[in-house]
């Protein structure tokens, strides 16, 4: 499943965000980079349908996304927010449930099949024998996994991931990033996600979307399009570029 | 451990049967068993009426009876009320007078009490007054950017508001009005009768069944806004029914029982710290254990003195060193 952004405007106060044209194609991850306020997460809500985005600018398959109800919307697209905190403390098992949400009726309890989806997709992101276990006792890496998992639980093709690996150390930030990985290899997935780290994006994603003030400032393959004067003009700080052993690193 | 826990919920689940059984029996006219045991049965076996004491009957079906059949439906409503709300706001502090309902109804029955006279029911005023507040509540929180801090702030705003016009009327309210006024403020389960009861108990029981079929629902609620979106939820629609329920069913159990406070705030709490946060455990043993509270609080107000302490004022000073003691334990508060 693919998105489509034709003429996309959304404004809020003291922000633009303008994208004339883009293509998500399918089963493939791109990753949002940019420097802070450059409108990545604004981008990212936009294309799950959190924002409010006019008729006729963003399309699902070549559906417009703003006349497609929001039950029937959360059965193609799943969004995995940067934190979850709750006053309720849910067990990891009760939490992940919750991505069944969109195929329960409102009247109804979750079934004995969504409980083994549920299970099954625990076991999937490394976190078997871990369903008892309270959410807010996990770490945060494990915390990161769980909402993952909760969107798989969620059975989209597209999976939208904000900032997944903010304050992670470099093993979760791996182990998230390897996640998001297999998603797209093993199962077909379409990746949506925003980064901060560039190596790790460079790496990772199939396409790079680079974003300053609202605008796309360049998209493309991760090696073709990233340069010294593309970094240093959206990050406004002197950056390097070192290749080792077929790998980019960015030096500032 | 989770065989401790299951034999807890049972506990739980049964509670309200055996304190119903056991409430039968007390009161301040003591009824030996075996009389009150055929006197229950006196309808089915009409050959047992002749034998008893003329007033029996009218202390166990006209009195006792209704009374507990009201205990356990405003101890279910305000206690599935409390947790529905609980989750909807996504804070465990709420209680199910959050929406300016209490106030509301308080002043509708002062309006009854101090101007059509205590012949007059105030049950419908009451009713009418806790709708107008939270409908009054929700109207001028729509338009805010961030609705569930807007809509306790006016919560807040309304109820002083209601409560001055408490004051107002009751300023002008003659001795004998403030009496009858002051004793229904104070809640109290002894004054309503079957005819009260019918009107009240289809709403509390309606409204409770459907609060019970969404319970799961309720955790999915209990997320932020983004991420119940996210999930597919039809947040305006979904969080209007459950508000509109849980007023529904205190505005019902308040109008006949009178304004009685905590337990939306102290029994699901209570639940949660036994068996966790999910909503499809914790509504539906708020109800029994709601039902039992509110039970054990009137026995022991009808049975501590010779005279009777309005239930309100007792669910009252048990509920907040309670809540207190709740607090301290908690690894966390919740604001």
């Amino acid at each position: 499943m693919s998105i489509q952004v034709r003429g996309l405007v959304f404004l809020r106060p003291g922000f633009a965000l303008r994208v004339p044209d883009l293509e998500f194609a399918a089963g493939r991850m791109t990753a949002l980079v940019g420097p802070n306020g450059a409108g990545k997460t604004t981008l990212l809500k936009c294309l799950a349908g959190l924002l409010p985005v006019p008729r006729g600018t963003v399309f699902l398959n070549d559906r417009d996304l703003a006349a497609i109800p929001d039950g029937e919307r959360a059965r193609f697209m799943a969004f995995v927010p940067q934190e979850h905190t709750s006053a309720f403390n849910y067990s990891v098992r009760e939490f992940l449930l919750l991505g069944r949400a969109p195929y329960v009726p409102l009247f109804s309890l979750p079934s004995s099949k969504d409980a083994s989806r549920a299970e099954e997709t625990l076991a999937f992101v490394g976190l078997a024998g871990h369903g008892g276990r309270a959410y807010q006792q996990m770490s945060s890496g494990e915390r990161r996994l769980v909402l993952i998992a909760r969107a798989l639980v969620q059975d989209t093709d597209i999976l939208v991931l904000d900032e997944p690996t903010t304050f992670l150390d470099p093993k979760h930030e791996t182990n998230v990033l390897d996640l998001a990985r297999r998603l797209v290899d093993e199962r077909g997935k379409t990746v949506l996600v925003t980064l901060h780290n560039l190596d790790m994006a460079i790496r990772y994603a199939d396409e790079l979307i680079c974003l300053k003030d609202g605008a796309v400032a360049a998209r493309g393959v991760p090696e073709a399009i990233v340069t010294e004067t593309l970094l240093e003009s959206m990050y406004e700080i002197p950056m390097r570029i070192l290749r080792h052993e077929g790998r980019t690193f960015i030096v500032r | 451990m989770a065989d401790k826990k299951r034999t807890l919920r049972l506990l739980i689940y049964i509670s309200p049967l055996v304190l119903f059984a056991v409430s039968l029996y007390l009161g301040t006219y003591r009824i030996p068993l075996p009389a009150l045991l055929k006197t229950l049965l006196s309808p089915f076996v009409p050959a047992w009426k002749a034998g008893l004491p003329e007033g029996y009957s009218a202390i166990v079906f006209g009195v006792r009876l209704p009374r507990l059949i009201l205990a356990l439906a405003v101890g279910s409503a305000l206690s599935v009320s409390g947790a529905s709300l609980q989750a909807l706001f996504k804070n465990p502090l709420v209680n199910e007078y959050i929406l300016g309902l209490s106030s509301g109804a308080g002043f509708g029955a002062s309006l009854s009490l101090v101007f059509l006279g205590p012949a007059f029911p105030p049950q419908i005023s009451a009713f009418l007054f806790a709708i107008v507040a939270v409908l009054l509540v929700l109207s001028i929180s729509a338009r805010s950017e961030s609705p569930i801090v807007s809509l306790l702030l006016t919560g807040v705003i309304v109820s002083a508001f209601f409560t001055a016009l408490l004051s107002l009327v009751e300023f002008f309210a003659s001795p004998y009005s403030l009496q009858a006024l002051f004793n229904w403020l104070m809640g109290n389960l002894a004054r309503p009768g079957w005819r009260d009861l019918a009107v009240s108990l289809p709403f509390v029981l309606g409204g409770v069944a459907i609060l019970l079929l969404l319970r799961w629902r309720l955790n999915v609620l209990s997320l932020s806004d983004e991420e119940a979106r996210s999930l597919g939820v039809n947040l305006r629609g979904e969080k209007f029914l459950v508000i509109a329920l849980a007023t529904l069913i205190t505005a019902a159990a308040t109008a006949v029982a009178g304004i009685i406070g905590w337990i939306g705030l102290i029994v699901p709490h209570l639940v949660r710290m036994m068996v966790g946060a999910d909503n499809r455990r914790v509504v539906p043993l708020s109800a029994a254990l709601g039902a039992s509270f509110l039970l054990l609080a009137d026995d022991i107000a009808r049975s501590l003195a010779s005279f009777e302490v309005p239930v309100g004022i007792f669910t009252s000073i048990i509920g907040i060193p309670l809540f207190i003691l709740l607090l301290r334990k908690s690894t966390k508060i919740w604001l």
